[in-house]
């Protein structure tokens, strides 16, 4: 009697553990191809410039500051078009020279830095302006133009400022 | 003075958690109750306190005391009271001080509750809750405090500080930099504080569990206690997301309402966990099995919720959400850790004497199924955490940062979610232990047809093609089809045992088993929301035109056409342009949609705000993206016809009602007695 309930109860656990495990491997499976399909590799202006073709076609992340004379919008084509120029990748690389608003202010003026054309299908955004910081994500064709999927911006300007510049007149 | 006063009560409150929270810790080395009492009037004493601040900074607000470094940076004379009122929570410390504030008044509970029995619960959640509101408000009155002023110095120098060094003369600003025109919204109104009510109402079970564990109750009294503070804070945390998704939906303008941001997930997940709590715990309460279960959920959720904070707030991530860049992200994350190594070490210690030894049957029943609901909702959990740290996981192992987005979430949530549809849709079918698979049958036969017409009515009238959407839709079906049945069913037993009044029927199941009903309702909210999900995600349709007054451009029966374009200035310091574009359907004029560009000159930023016009069916969304000189009289629209998300707000609704009738009092008392 005692055997059989003990084998029973194995049996039953085993349900449950073979149960549990396929539900897993089906959504480790998952996470796997998905990965495969649509992960972004995050680079700099500079990396994507070095002119490496095994990037062309992967999928893509980069960051950098926008050039507010590059800006042109063909409505007809409803095709955005501008340049951004390189800022380093990391949080504390930019923290480091001086905080984003100036990091994003060198970039932009320093004609020596590598610079990136980005061509994005769609409307300017509220936000698309000089000195903008901007992350896109999209591929990058054999003449090492920037396909834009996806475009979104930041704007550090005011809002980081502690102290008013207006003193009371 | 009025911010000083504020700061003042602020510290004052800091002071007594403290004290109260040594005073915990001296009752458990003296063992003298006298010490857990005057914690708990100190407890008592905190909320007032808080309260105090909390007023302070909303007059300061109101009255645009730009002095205040808070006020300047989140007001200015251009914004309506309202939105000045509402800017309390629009910067970090107000924010944090909001968070102090909702924090103290949940934990009131531990100070009014009358504990009788429970007493030994008591001291340990009091440890809880003071360790927990002495390191916000140690946030509050030493890194984040929004009492600053700005000071002028004798040596022409400029500071912030709350008080005034010596010589120095208060710098008055004339106008303050005013909210990011993103939160000049009347979502602001509703929901950061929702969810904030949801995150915060956590600590109840979090405390009470900890109580349980740490003096080693080892009943399920903490989960009878706790059940209506879990509910209550999860209601408020859906409400929250979903508040959160409307005025995405309402003001960001890209057709959607929910983008897979990192400081959108941080606030899931401790949904998830909640969600999969309240389902265990219902079996504990049946079966005194999954104790340590429970245990390890409503930890895991108030430590996400934590989490949530850390991300929120610390700058590590970049978001439309996210608080600009702070030096609190460092105490928040060890607090973080503190948490998670207390709760591991907690249970760990206690594991062997929280067994329960109760094992359940495999098979199609209740508690199956609930374990199943588990393993998704873990799941969904689990692959959402991934996406948010596999940058930083990515850049440690291979040197180059790697990012997930939308279309990853939604790849592999996307399946999970559909199996909670399923789940929702078969487990009123299912007995608790065991199911009669005779009977199981015969209702099936009856149901599955039925369930058919769901997804054949989409494919016949609604011309949906997609095979997903179909299937999703077949599910959703089921489970209104399953669930109606019950009903149906229960009410026929009710009518035969009295009057033939159907008033009298429902009030009167409603009363014997509110809390079922409640649920029931929940999941009619849920299946309901889905369907607007399903709408979205799997029916939208877009276009974009760039439009000459008088044409037209159409998707599937609506023809949306370019009548005029109108600038004005709103007097509020913002300049807008509207354009109306009327809406045919089949020919016949159905009303017209005003989307809006908006420019807050003073910043420089502009807005875009959709115009929206809903029904049942149906959304029209039309967002207005650019437009030529008014010679030209052209302008470029982008359009969306997003099917069936208003059952999304409608199902919310729905749920919160649910809740609302599940937490009704009354009949526990029968209960008891049943069992």
């Amino acid at each position: 009697m005692a055997h059989t309930a003990f084998s029973r109860s194995k049996s039953n656990r085993l349900k449950f553990i073979i149960g549990g495990g396929l539900f897993v491997m089906a959504v480790v499976l998952m996470v796997i191809s998905a990965t495969k399909a649509t992960a972004e590799f995050f680079m700099t202006v500079r990396e994507l410039g070095a002119g490496d073709q095994d990037l062309v076609g992967q999928n893509l992340r980069v960051s950098g500051a926008v050039v507010g004379d590059s800006i042109t919008y063909d409505s007809e084509a409803d095709q955005l078009q501008f340049m951004i120029a390189h800022i380093p990748g990391d949080e504390r690389e930019i923290k480091a020279a001086g905080g984003l608003s100036w990091v994003l202010h060198q970039a932009v003026n320093n004609i020596n830095n590598p610079r990136l054309n980005i061509v994005y299908q769609g409307a300017p955004p509220d936000m698309l302006r000089d000195e903008a910081q901007a992350i896109l994500t999209g591929t990058l064709n054999t003449d090492g133009v920037f396909l834009a999927e996806e475009l979104l911006l930041k704007c550090p300007t005011k809002y980081e400022e502690a102290l008013p510049d207006q003193v009371e007149k | 003075m009025i911010a000083t006063l504020g700061y003042l009560t602020l510290a004052l409150a800091f002071l007594l958690a403290v004290y109260g929270l040594m005073a915990v810790v001296m009752g458990f080395f003296q063992k003298s109750p006298a010490w857990t009492e005057s914690a708990r009037l100190a407890l008592l004493l905190i909320f007032p306190l808080i309260t105090a601040s909390v007023i302070t900074l909303a007059i300061l607000l109101a009255i645009q005391r730009f002095d205040v470094a808070y006020v300047y940076s989140v007001t200015s004379l251009e914004m309506p009271l309202y939105l000045r009122l509402t800017a309390l929570w629009g910067g970090q410390s107000g924010s944090l001080l909001f968070w102090s504030w909702l924090m103290s008044g949940f934990s009131l509970f531990f100070a009014v509750r009358k504990w009788r029995d429970d007493a030994d619960l008591l001291p340990w959640a009091l440890v809880v809750v003071f360790f927990t509101l002495v390191f916000f408000l140690m946030l509050n009155v030493f890194m984040e405090t929004p009492f600053n002023r700005f000071w002028h110095l004798p040596d022409g120098a400029r500071v912030i500080a709350v008080l005034g060094p010596r010589g120095a003369w208060p710098l008055i600003p004339q106008d303050g930099q005013g909210l990011n025109p993103l939160l000049r919204h009347p979502g602001m109104i509703w929901h950061p504080p929702t969810l904030y009510l949801g995150f915060v109402g956590f600590i109840i079970p979090f405390a009470l569990a900890v109580g349980s564990l740490a003096s080693d109750r080892r009943d399920r009294r903490w989960i009878e206690i706790a059940r209506p503070w879990t509910l209550v804070a999860w209601v408020f945390l859906s409400l929250g997301l979903v508040l959160g998704m409307r005025w995405a939906y309402d003001i960001l303008g890209w057709g959607g309402y929910w983008g897979w941001d990192p400081v959108e997930i941080a606030a899931l997940l401790p949904w998830l966990s909640s969600t999969a709590l309240i389902h265990t715990t219902l079996l504990q309460r049946r079966r005194a099995g999954f104790m340590r279960w429970n245990l390890v959920m409503v930890f895991l959720t108030f430590i996400l919720v934590i989490f949530g904070t850390f991300l929120t707030r610390s700058g590590v991530l970049s978001s439309v959400h996210a608080f600009a860049g702070s030096d609190i992200g460092e105490p928040l994350f060890i607090f973080t850790a503190i948490l998670t190594l207390g709760s591991l070490g907690l249970l760990v210690y206690r594991w062997g004497d929280f067994a329960s030894g109760y094992e359940p049957q495999f098979g199609f029943t209740k508690e199956v199924l609930t374990l199943l609901l588990n393993l998704v909702l873990l799941s969904i959990l689990m692959v959402c955490f991934l996406g948010v740290i596999y940058p930083i996981i990515s850049e440690l192992l291979t040197d180059t940062q790697v990012t997930v987005g939308p279309a990853w979430y939604k790849r592999i949530t996307g399946p999970l979610f559909i199996t909670l549809i399923f789940l929702v849709g078969v487990c009123p079918l299912a007995a608790w232990t065991v199911t009669n698979l005779a009977k199981l049958r015969k209702r099936l036969l009856v149901l599955l047809p039925i369930s058919f017409t769901v997804p054949l009515i989409a494919w016949g009238l609604g011309d949906v093609q997609h095979g997903v959407v179909l299937l999703a839709l077949w599910l959703v079906g089921l489970s209104l089809v399953v669930m109606s049945a019950e009903i149906i069913r229960e009410g026929i037993r009710a009518q035969r045992n009295s009057s033939w009044n159907l008033l009298s029927i429902v009030w009167k199941t409603l009363q014997r088993n509110h809390r079922r009903y409640g649920g029931v309702l929940v999941h009619v909210g849920i299946i309901l929301m889905s369907v607007g999900i399903i709408g979205i995600e799997g029916l939208q349709q877009e276009t974009q035109a760039t439009l000459s007054i008088g044409e037209s451009v159409k998707i599937r029966n609506y023809t949306f056409r370019f009548d005029g374009i109108d600038h004005f200035d709103a007097g509020d310091g913002r300049f807008v342009t509207e354009a109306v574009l009327a809406v045919l359907q089949e020919d016949s004029p159905v009303g017209a949609l005003y989307p809006q560009r908006e420019v807050y000159q003073n910043m420089g930023l502009a807005v875009t705000q959709p115009g929206l016009k809903s029904n049942l069916a149906v959304d029209l969304y039309a967002v207005l993206i650019d437009w030529r000189p008014i010679t030209q009289d052209e302008a470029t629209f982008r359009i969306f016809l997003n099917p069936l998300v208003t059952w999304l707000w409608v199902g919310t609704g729905v749920l919160t009602v649910g809740t609302i009738v599940a937490l009704l009092p009354g009949s526990t008392q029968n209960r008891r007695e049943q069992e």
